[in-house]
């Protein structure tokens, strides 16, 4: 069975950018485009985390997970503001009736666009040879807010420019049992 | 027929971009969250579609799937899956099952349109006041040809009408065009080399957005296979070159169901109008003569009684002209009502020319003829 040591820091890189973009494209006619990746974050010793996703005010942060051959977690951070731009595009309202609608709608629909984006970058790595399958997405809500690992995850964070916005996609994998 | 299709997806946002995609057509979308909700709105509706997502939880949607078509009430309800689940592997497994299509999210609301109006016979809803309802209203016609001669003729002869009239050169624009607009009707030039005018019909009759828009064939009018060939296939009309305009205009005026009666009736002040054009063509004494006793009746029914038939713009007589005017005045006769005749020197010079018109009396104007009706409560027409 392939190992996801087998898998090249740049075939990440790749695959994220590509997912990320096609959902961005796809559902809301937005350019993302990768600005800066901090790869193969290792944390074999199990030390807490410092926070690395750099990111401050309030955010709402999808993530889905995927089971198989690779198991993982990918978290999308989105800034408050823009995930009520996601949501008004995404459900066709405007930004007054996403806000009267209240914050189910906006997590619903940045977790969809979490489980689409999750999806497409699951599905280039099943047909490398990673079969998985996608787990039912969740919502968090916060500000500086850090997620540790287990010990024997790997990270990885890619942070996208999308228009005047940033995102972060924070990558949290292992190999299956 | 309105159509069901029920959409089966535990993101309320996803359910929302569906319905949001089908707003524009006749069919109603019907909800559900998980498998269990999806297999209960199935038994209970009877959808003609079910778009399918995979990952949702209680019961998610293969498993859903697999109970669907081991049930013989519902195993005939095609479904299209609708997931962010692709993978080659996994698409194959779950085609296995029977599937009619698998879109993979992130997906365009159009594409999603277009594979459901693959498998059920989506129409476009009546668009209210944007779609013409009218001879006065805007409307836009595609004319696909490679000669621009051709485009700028249809384009000058009709520019009397509010109709805009987009010429494209090549089908490929046209596709172009079609895909980002919804055009009221196409002409397309059966001259358009390797029958792509052929391929281009098919294209434009699979298309959700345009499968029930008129689409014109032009051609020259001793091409006979290329006009048997287009009536085999289904043009709604064949328009022959050297085009004549005004034949052309009546003929996208009822493929558009235009109402046309404005151009000649109207109710001025409390007299009936009934006004002929310049040139009164075959179809044009068709089109007055469809709505000459509704319209005539209806007049009477609002509570007019006084008509004026107007031909001063009229240029000559011919047979077809007089009878529709025969039965124009036996129309007000057989209702009562007093009409009396406006026309110019030309006209008055020919009816004296004909048994059946010699007799018939002319105003110079409008003006004149209402006020000859205060003048004589007789009826002024028929001497």
């Amino acid at each position: 069975m392939p190992t996801i040591d087998q898998i090249s820091e740049s075939v990440f890189r790749e695959t994220i950018n590509r997912a990320v973009q096609d959902v961005f494209k796809t559902m809301l006619g937005k350019t993302a485009s990768l600005a800066d990746s901090t790869g193969a974050l290792a944390n074999a010793d199990g030390s807490p985390w410092a926070h690395p996703v750099h990111i401050s005010g309030q955010h709402v942060v999808g993530t889905v997970g995927f089971i198989g051959d690779i198991s993982g977690l990918i978290y999308l951070y989105l800034e408050d503001k823009f995930a009520n731009d996601v949501a008004s595009h995404m459900l066709g309202m405007t930004l007054a009736e996403i806000d009267e609608a209240g914050h189910e709608v906006v997590n619903d629909a940045v977790g969809e666009l979490t489980n689409m984006t999750v999806g497409t970058f699951k599905n280039q790595l099943a047909d490398k040879g990673f079969p998985c399958k996608l787990t039912i997405p969740s919502i968090l809500r916060g500000s500086n807010f850090s997620i540790e690992p287990v010990s024997s995850a790997t990270r990885r964070i890619y942070r996208f420019q999308v228009g005047e916005h940033h995102i972060v996609a924070d990558l949290l994998m292992k190999s299956g049992e | 027929m309105r159509y069901k299709v029920l959409t089966v997806d535990d993101s309320k946002t996803v359910r929302i971009i569906v319905k949001k995609a089908f707003k524009g057509y006749d069919c109603e979308i019907i909800e559900a969250a998980n498998g269990v909700e999806g297999l209960a709105a199935a038994s209970k509706e009877t959808p003609d579609l079910i778009l399918l997502d995979i990952t949702m939880p209680v019961m998610d949607g293969v498993e859903m799937l697999t109970k669907l078509k081991s049930d013989p009430a519902l195993k005939g309800i095609p479904v299209i899956m609708l997931t962010a689940e692709g993978g080659r592997d996994n698409v194959l497994k779950i085609a296995k099952i029977g599937v009619r299509d698998y879109i993979v999210k992130p997906f365009k609301e159009e594409v999603l349109v277009e594979k459901c109006g693959r498998i059920i016979d989506l129409k476009p809803l009546t668009e209210g006041p944007q779609k013409a309802k009218s001879i006065f209203d805007p409307a836009t016609l595609l004319v696909v040809e490679d000669k621009p001669a051709i485009i700028q003729q249809i384009q000058e002869g009709l520019k009397h009408t509010p109709w805009k009239i987009h010429g494209v050169n090549t089908t490929g624009e046209g596709i172009d065009f079609c895909s980002k607009n919804t055009p009221d009707l196409i002409i397309i030039s059966l001259s358009l080399p390797e029958e792509a005018a052929f391929t281009l019909f098919r294209l434009i009759r699979q298309n959700v957005k345009t499968k029930y828009t008129p689409i014109f064939a032009l051609v020259v009018k001793t091409e006979a296979a290329a006009q048997a060939q287009a009536q085999q296939v289904g043009f709604s009309y064949i328009i022959t070159k050297p085009i004549e305009i005004s034949e052309m205009e009546s003929k996208i005026a009822k493929a558009m169901n235009l109402d046309t009666s404005q151009r000649y009736f109207a109710v001025d002040g409390d007299v009936f109008v009934m006004r002929l054009p310049e040139n009164c063509s075959q179809s044009v004494v068709g089109e007055v003569t469809n709505y000459l006793k509704p319209k005539v009746a209806g007049a009477v029914d609002s509570g007019i009684v006084k008509a004026v038939i107007d031909l001063h713009e009229l240029k000559s007589l011919n047979m077809a002209v007089i009878k529709l005017l025969i039965q124009a005045m036996q129309t007000c006769k057989d209702l009562a009502l007093q009409f009396t005749l406006v026309g110019n020197p030309q006209i008055v010079s020919e009816c004296k020319g004909f048994e059946d018109t010699r007799t018939w009396t002319f105003h110079d104007s409008i003006a004149d003829a209402k006020a000859s009706f205060s003048r004589s409560a007789q009826p002024a027409g028929a001497a």
